[in-house]
């Protein structure tokens, strides 16, 4: 080196990652000092409390795979409730993500009202829908499938408008341009470019939905959450491990699937 | 797929001959929500058929004065009259039949790179198409064939059905070009349409704007900031300085003086696409 650079002195950043790190922990600290409004948290109670639980993990691990027959067509249900959800709440969730978008809606008055919608619909957990629509439509799939929608919407609307807020629009002015309406420029130019957020969401739905429809069982809206209750309350834990391995088993295929899918978007 | 244009409705048919429009401003200000200027007291009379060039420096008001033309920006006082229309009072629909009949081309080029050339340059047809046509995805015989027409005029046919992301930027700036030219404008706008280009394409491009001025017959503004274009491709030019006109007259007897007017500095390499 024969030249002497003169670098500009790198600036000091490290005290405010101190502080950022210590205003972190200080807070992690508060939320579990019951004194100071925290949780409470009984690390003794984990020792007073283990071999009960142990025994039960301990069953689990020498599977009854008696029940195997019997967990066929509840699963297969599971599986058409997660696959009916996605596909509905699909098809609702694209002209919703426009009407969600700024540069899709540039009316703030009803653009606030769907969002506003949205968080009350987000706000709400998915077993209480699932509880509510059993009583209102009865047992069965069709509230959870309602369920799943509702769950979905929620999720892909919000993820996929907000995609369509932070790319670049320059196509939306061409589209003013030559006289336009807006559902006209949504069409034929905001859909396409929207395509890969949308669908890669949707296939981030399906996935969510095989897990949160094995649930919805439990307040009766169908699929294979009611079995699942049934040898939990029999405490047949050994079946138990054998329901929860097809689970793991369907969802790891459609992430495989949806993973494939996805890279095929780009 | 090739395009015959002897097919029944040929290009006569899906371009019927019209005839351009006078673009007139009065005393036109624009003032925006910032409190910035970005035109100050602009009057300008544009013949039919006339080929302008707005010339100045980035900030002095050429993208601001071209887009009071076909309302994307709504003028603060004064008059902007564009054919039949009074453009100030226009909304809504009236907006909307208005710039249908005003192409406009931009720097960026401004396409939906993930849709085809076909659907950016279908864009073009939008104030020919009623919303639900669009939204069904039925485009009629003649919406088609405006594609056709425009995107074979340009020498783009061959990519109708490419991804308008896949193409250079010259081609994009044609299959822009072809959208405007689809809707079959009374007026052509241009703003900044070579900035983003290489010197040849430039030229290209520039060559194809002219073209459509003589053949078509269109009025045509086009915004440039480099000298030598302004005076090789159009016989009017317009200087604008801080928002204000400072020079109107041939373009090409607006010799380096002129130039340094609207510049308001000496002339620089980076004045001229030649040497820049």
């Amino acid at each position: 080196m024969s030249t002497e650079l003169t670098v500009p002195s790198r600036p000091r950043t490290w005290p405010r990652t101190v502080l950022v790190a210590l205003v972190v922990v200080a807070f992690t600290v508060v939320t579990v000092t019951p004194a100071l409004g925290g949780i409470r948290i009984d690390l003794g109670a984990i020792e007073r409390n283990w071999h009960f639980g142990a025994h039960r993990v301990g069953q689990m691990f020498h599977p009854d795979f008696s029940i195997l027959p019997r967990t066929w067509k509840p699963l297969l249900e599971t599986f058409e409730m997660a696959v009916v959800g996605t596909a509905v709440s699909a098809a609702l969730a694209l002209p919703l993500s426009m009407w969600a978008a700024r540069p899709t809606n540039p009316h703030p008055v009803t653009r606030g009202v769907l969002r506003a919608v949205l968080n009350v619909n987000r706000a709400v957990p998915d077993l209480v829908y699932a509880t509510i629509l059993v009583a209102m439509i009865g047992v069965g799939a069709l509230p959870g499938i309602v369920t799943l929608v509702l769950f979905d919407l929620g999720v892909v609307v919000k993820l996929v408008s907000e995609a369509v807020d932070s790319a670049d629009a320059s196509y939306m002015e061409a589209g003013q341009a030559a006289g336009g309406t807006q559902s006209q420029i949504n069409r034929l130019t905001a859909a396409p470019q929207t395509w890969p957020a949308y669908a890669s969401q949707v296939l981030y739905s399906l996935e969510l939905n095989v897990r949160i429809s094995a649930v919805l069982g439990l307040v009766g809206a169908g699929g294979i959450g009611r079995l699942i209750d049934e040898v939990r309350g029999f405490y047949r834990y050994g079946a138990l491990a054998v329901i929860i391995g097809e689970i793991l088993i369907v969802v790891i295929l459609i992430e495989i699937v949806s993973n494939v899918l996805r890279k095929r978007l780009r | 797929m090739t395009y015959d244009p002897s097919t029944t409705n040929g290009p006569e048919a899906a371009l019927p001959a019209s005839g351009p429009w006078p673009v007139r401003l009065t005393d036109v200000t624009v003032r925006y929500p910032n409190g910035s200027y970005g035109l100050r007291g602009v009057s300008v009379s544009v013949e039919p058929g006339e080929m302008v060039a707005v010339v100045g420096l980035s900030g002095s008001g050429k993208s601001t004065l071209v887009r009071t033309i076909n309302g994307l920006v709504p003028v603060t006082s004064g008059e902007v009259e564009v054919g039949p229309y009074a453009v100030r009072q226009l909304r809504g629909r009236r907006l909307r039949q208005l710039r249908g009949s005003v192409g406009m081309i931009f720097q960026g080029f401004n396409l939906a790179d993930r849709a085809s050339v076909y659907d950016n340059v279908l864009v073009g047809r939008f104030s020919h198409m009623p919303t639900w046509r669009t939204m069904l995805g039925l485009a009629t015989r003649d919406d088609r064939d405006a594609v056709m027409e425009s995107l074979s005029s340009v020498g783009m046919l061959d990519k109708v059905w490419s991804r308008a992301g896949a193409l250079s930027g010259g081609q994009k700036q044609r299959v822009a070009i072809a959208r405007a030219l689809s809707q079959q404008p009374r007026v052509m706008l241009a703003d900044e349409p070579v900035a983003s280009l290489d010197p040849p394409t430039a030229h290209a491009v520039m060559s194809d704007l002219r073209r459509i001025n003589t053949e078509r017959g269109l009025t045509v503004l086009v915004n440039l900031h480099l000298m030598d274009l302004a005076r090789q491709y159009t016989t009017r030019m317009i200087g604008l300085r801080g928002g204000e006109l400072v020079y109107d007259g041939p373009a090409a007897s607006a010799d380096d003086a002129v130039f340094e007017e609207i510049y308001g500095r000496p002339i620089l390499p980076r004045d001229t696409l030649e040497s820049s």
